[in-house]
């Protein structure tokens, strides 16, 4: 009953989203109220029935419904009921209803959290909002329908892949699709803007908050992935460059870019079309992410199977967002000059737009290697490939220049950075920089990559630490407090600020632990229970493992063969650890299941390779010789605690309420909150000064809830 | 004027440092993704246009010969015979030392990047699956090194009942019987 009230829901969603779009552009046009609040109420709506399709879809599943199509290729009587409510986003069908239903979501949330302001806009966001819906209602309707029939019914489901059957990959791909689809908010408030022609920065204003939340789960949704990768893929590793993986990145890449531009804009009235730009090509890149993995494109390439109306359907609407916002741009480019010019190279201004630059270079580079197989087909017939070698010859200098100006952005001064300021800010953490270089040298490291990432890391580190330090004492001065309260008031007074310097050391963690991978040790050896293998870490240490033996276990729809391994670091024991490999009944498939032992600062982790044939065929330890590959690891946990630290720092930056309005309460406000920053030039960066007394108008954040979704 | 000329220094100078980038690493890092055939072709046919890259390696993708798995456990050594799709005849024999992917089974369609040694022997150093029918759920996901990638769904053009039955194969390395064996309908 549910799965078909589900299915009926989405039949009815569609016509009521292009009605509601309809409604919104002629409500806007002609100033009809009627005609917008319909438009509004068709988005809850919308939002409503998408909810109800995919309970219905669920509850498909927890009924063992195998009539379905999807059902029947996802889930098996014996899997977990976690895994069969995941099942929702475990394939291309539901996952794209799933996409509906997150952009339904934020799109209801948008429109809700504006009903009393914002009304010059938002009958153009609801407008752009609900085509975006619609468009990937259609697709799920025609042509991936998660709701299609068997004509009959199989005794049992096909089962989840096993490599789905993991805790991260259930909360990884909804992660990433809330990051996507949060995106389309910013998106839709940028081209109600230059629809409307209200085109001050208050879009950027109104959409700061959804930036955020959107890049928050664009981070979290990659990282998780990453984890997930390293845990149940077996093979050491957490990034491999394929085309999936670059498709999450990309648009993380643009949206990072745009994160920091837009910063220009709101304090300095410059980059506007630009901003402009990077909105639409963060939200086109999200649609090209869900196109590349949705559409198996690329992968046609080596000739893996393509799904041609998906390609098609996602090509055209790309071309047609694609198109529209660059005439949009076009058609506003008068009214969207700068306020501001570029003094100086040596300027926060240049560094913010050279980072963005940069970045953009990186997300080309990255984009063109997967692109560049199908384009060297197309134009030379001849089949080549580009691998991680290629990626990562080309990120990691461009990896490195970002990390760098994440030191530079924060102090050197706005406008024209003088001799004094460069001398002043830049001096000693060079020197710290080059002193964590040379000593990480005296200390026997050789690899260049890695001695830089160190170097520029600890650089950066001392400047954000010091801009804490100074700024924590000069209101501990100023304000008479202690300096724990000094900093919590510090960083309340410009949550983005600090938040944003809280992300930047995530950041610097997170390349340290990437460069570790400079570093990995690998032995791979058969061994009969008894046996013992040793390696070597980087930091010195000597493992040494010990293979007990094996044992079987059975789970709910698979059984295991568990290999125990005693440890023993420089000859100390450090207990016991397992490592399995599993045979799943549905589907039929092997898993590798490594152990891992973490540590501060190395994993070791251990692959139980291969079994013999003649495996538990008796109690003689040669039918147990298993082959056993070990790994050394060194700072991959800093990958996971850099990442950490991502979240808190954006949570910090996104949290609601509070400091913004006092902040931008005017003049005096302005000062106040700006005295602990020692560059300031005065009046140079104040943000209300650039979009005018509008702007202090709607300064009180009216986005301030999607935080409280995560 | 000024400020656009400084905009544009800016913007060409990251993008000649991105476009020197890209292009030193394709040029380094390229390899040629072959069929058994083709591969034969360059080794034999075309050796100097080719043999520089060669040297570097190459992707070689085709179908494993049912029943050629062999594994030497004691040498870390996994042996199989790959065939050209297109042309069975054509084959490969394979040596590959480290750990198979759990997708792995003696009927699938690989990719392997590595080196040809000579007499019909290629040393991969990399072997991945395209199990066409498993994958269709990882697509939007991180993944997929050894998994393969998205694909049609298995049942495209199938009206029902033949569906059932076709998971490709079990694993001919696994330990129990059940998945000693190949599927199949």
């Amino acid at each position: 009953m549910l799965p078909a009230i589900g299915e009926f829901a989405l039949w009815i969603s569609l016509p009521i989203a292009l009605w509601g779009a309809v409604m919104a552009f002629l409500g806007g046009r002609w100033g009809r109220g009627d005609l917008i609040l319909s438009a509004e109420r068709s988005v809850h709506a919308v939002f409503v029935l998408l909810a109800v399709a995919s309970a219905g879809l669920i509850a498909a599943f927890l009924a063992d419904r195998f009539d379905y199509w999807y059902v029947s290729n996802y889930s098996s009587r014996n899997l977990e009921t976690y895994f069969k409510v995941s099942g929702l986003w475990a394939g291309q069908r539901g996952s794209l209803l799933f996409w509906a239903l997150n952009l339904g979501f934020f799109s209801s949330l948008a429109v809700w959290m504006n009903r009393k302001r914002n009304r010059d806009l938002m009958p153009w966001v609801s407008g752009v909002l609900l085509v975006v819906i619609a468009f990937f209602i259609g697709i799920t309707l025609f042509i991936t329908p998660p709701f299609e029939r068997l004509p009959f019914t199989p005794q049992d489901g096909r089962g989840l892949n096993p490599q789905l059957q993991n805790y991260w990959m259930t909360i990884h791909p909804p992660t990433l699709y809330l990051g996507f689809t949060a995106f389309t908010i910013p998106f839709a408030f940028a081209i109600a803007s230059l629809l409307s022609g209200r085109l001050d920065a208050r879009w950027i204003e109104v959409t700061r908050k959804w930036i955020l939340t959107s890049w928050f789960f664009l981070t979290l949704g990659i990282v998780f992935g990453m984890r997930w990768a390293y845990e149940e893929l077996g093979w050491g590793g957490y990034w491999f460059w394929d085309p999936v993986e670059n498709a999450s990145l990309l648009p993380w890449i643009v949206a990072t870019a745009f994160l920091h531009s837009v910063m220009i804009q709101e304090s300095r009235g410059m980059l506007k079309i630009w901003n402009m730009a990077l909105v639409c090509l963060t939200f086109i890149m999200t649609i090209f992410a869900t196109f590349l993995t949705r559409s198996g494109l690329i992968e046609s390439v080596h000739s893996f199977a393509l799904s041609l109306d998906i390609a098609y359907a996602f090509l055209a609407f790309m071309g047609v967002t694609f198109a529209v916002s660059a005439v949009l741009i076009i058609w506003r480019l008068p009214q969207l000059r700068s306020d501001r010019q570029f003094e100086s190279f040596l300027s926060r201004e240049s560094a913010f737009l050279l980072n963005n630059l940069v970045l953009l270079g990186s997300g080309f580079a990255v984009l063109w290697g997967t692109m560049f197989p199908l384009i060297t087909e197309g134009l030379t017939g001849s089949k080549v490939a580009v691998g991680p070698p290629f990626f990562n010859q080309v990120n990691i200098p461009i990896g490195l220049m970002l990390l760098a100006l994440m030191g530079i952005g924060p102090v050197i001064a706005w406008r024209r950075a003088s001799a004094r300021n460069l001398k002043k800010n830049f001096l000693i953490p060079t020197g710290v920089g080059l002193g964590t270089g040379v000593l990480l040298f005296a200390l026997g490291v050789r690899h260049t990559y890695a001695l830089l990432t160190f170097a520029i890391g600890a650089f950066v580190l001392w400047i954000i630490v010091v801009e804490f330090w100074k700024g924590t004492k000069a209101r501990a001065r100023i304000e008479n407090e202690n300096l724990a309260i000094a900093l919590s008031h510090l960083v309340k007074r410009n949550r983005r600020r600090w938040g944003g310097y809280i992300v930047h050391v995530g950041v610097v963690v997170m390349f340290m632990g990437f460069a570790g991978a400079a570093f990995d040790r690998e032995v791979r050896q058969s061994m009969v229970p008894g046996e013992s293998v040793s390696i070597a870490s980087a930091f010195g240490h000597t493992y040494t493992l010990t293979y007990e033996g094996l044992s079987t276990a059975r789970g709910q729809n698979m059984w295991q063969w568990i290999a125990l391994m005693r440890v023993e670091r420089d000859g100390q024991s450090l207990g016991t650890m397992t490592t399995e490999r599993r045979f799943y009944e549905a589907p039929p498939q092997p898993m590798t299941e490594v152990g891992i032992r973490s540590t501060a600062f190395e994993d070791l982790y251990v692959i139980l390779s291969t079994l013999d044939e003649q495996v538990g065929m008796g109690n003689d330890p040669q039918f147990q010789r298993a082959t056993f590959q070990v790994m050394v690891n060194p700072l991959v946990p800093w990958i996971w605690y850099g990442g950490l630290v991502i979240a808190i720092g954006t949570l910090i930056a996104m949290w609601p309420g509070g400091p913004i309005p006092a902040q931008r309460a005017g003049g005096t406000g302005t000062q106040a909150s700006r005295r602990d920053e020692d560059d300031a030039p005065g009046k140079g960066p104040s943000s209300g000064g650039d979009s005018g007394p509008k702007g202090t108008r709607t300064a009180p954040e009216p986005v301030g809830t999607p935080a409280g979704v995560s | 004027m000024n400020r656009d000329r400084r905009f544009f220094a800016g913007l060409v100078g990251v993008a000649a440092i991105v476009t020197w980038l890209i292009w030193t690493g394709i040029t380094d890092t390229m390899v040629y993704y072959l069929t058994p055939t083709e591969l034969y072709e360059r080794v034999y046919e075309r050796a100097d246009e080719a043999s520089e890259r060669m040297e570097r390696g190459v992707k070689v993708s085709g179908d494993v010969l049912p029943g050629s798995l062999v594994a030497h456990t004691d040498e870390l050594l996994h042996q199989f015979v790959v065939v050209d799709p297109y042309n069975r005849d054509v084959q490969l024999t394979v040596h590959f030392r480290h750990p198979l992917p759990d997708t792995f089974t003696d009927e699938a369609e690989v990719v392997m990047e590595g080196r040809y040694l000579g007499d019909g022997i290629f040393e991969a150093t990399e072997v991945l699956t395209k199990c066409g029918s498993r994958y269709e759920a990882l697509p939007e996901d991180m993944d997929d090194r050894d998994s393969g990638y998205g694909s049609e769904d298995p049942y495209a053009g199938v009206d029902g009942g033949d569906a059932y039955g076709s998971y490709g194969a079990g694993a001919s390395y696994g330990s129990d019987d059940s998945y000693a064996t190949t599927g199949g309908i």
